[in-house]
């Protein structure tokens, strides 16, 4: 689990600033990095505080679809990942497309982060101390 | 679904773009307007010509691709 912010990509922050409004902040979450996850997902509860709309559709599988795939909304984000204190850079993708999906509070995160994100970088897992490391 | 008309369009158009597999299509209604080489590409010029209006960018496939998430969440489906 990481902390993480979610705004509106670069592409819609110009496109705010160009209409003359103000874009939305970045939104604190929680997210679970998921190597089951081929995407990024984003509880559509963050995607609707920020007042955004969808721009792709796309065709998913979960547990809860069965086997026939459904396609689903998918939405265009900024995403920063801090780093581990003020001195050191956050991975930052400004133009990211995302699912939304319910992903259940009870679970304690708003965002799964997949492996679109993490092709970007070098994660190790190291099982016996319990930590997990991301080079990017 | 927002997007229905544009996912028409390029499931009607998917013939014709199948010599750009793996490109980006900026879609807007019943248009293709065109063919980018990245997401950012496409969504940057999405926003540029539309603004706040409503547009599609889809990775063009032949077969339909689809996204795996083996968690247990619920995705938004056909929402209105």
């Amino acid at each position: 689990m990481v902390n993480a912010l979610i705004g509106p990509s670069q592409a819609r922050f110009a496109a705010l600033k160009a209409a003359g409004q103000t874009p939305p902040q970045p939104i604190p979450v929680r997210a679970l990095i998921d190597t089951g996850a081929s995407g990024t997902c984003v509880d559509p509860m963050i995607l609707q505080t920020l007042g955004l709309t969808a721009t792709g559709v796309v065709a998913v599988n979960t547990p809860t679809t069965g086997v026939t795939p459904v396609k689903q909304d998918q939405y265009d984000i900024a995403l920063i990942i801090p780093g581990p204190s003020q001195t050191h850079a956050p991975l930052f993708v400004g133009n990211l497309p995302v699912l939304a999906a319910e992903l259940f509070q009870a679970q304690g995160f708003h965002a799964l982060v997949g492996r679109a994100i993490l092709s970007m970088c070098l994660m190790t897992y190291d099982g016996a101390s319990g930590f997990f490391s991301i080079a990017y | 679904m927002a997007l229905e008309k544009e996912l028409e369009t390029y499931e009607a158009k998917l013939p014709e773009l199948k010599e750009h597999e793996g490109k980006f299509a900026l879609i807007k209604g019943d248009k293709i307007v065109d063919v980018y080489g990245t997401y950012e590409d496409a969504l940057k010029q999405g926003y540029a010509m539309f603004k706040l209006e409503p547009f599609m960018v889809k990775q063009i496939h032949s077969i339909q691709q689809v996204q795996f998430i083996s968690r247990f969440v619920d995705p938004n489906v056909a929402r209105t």
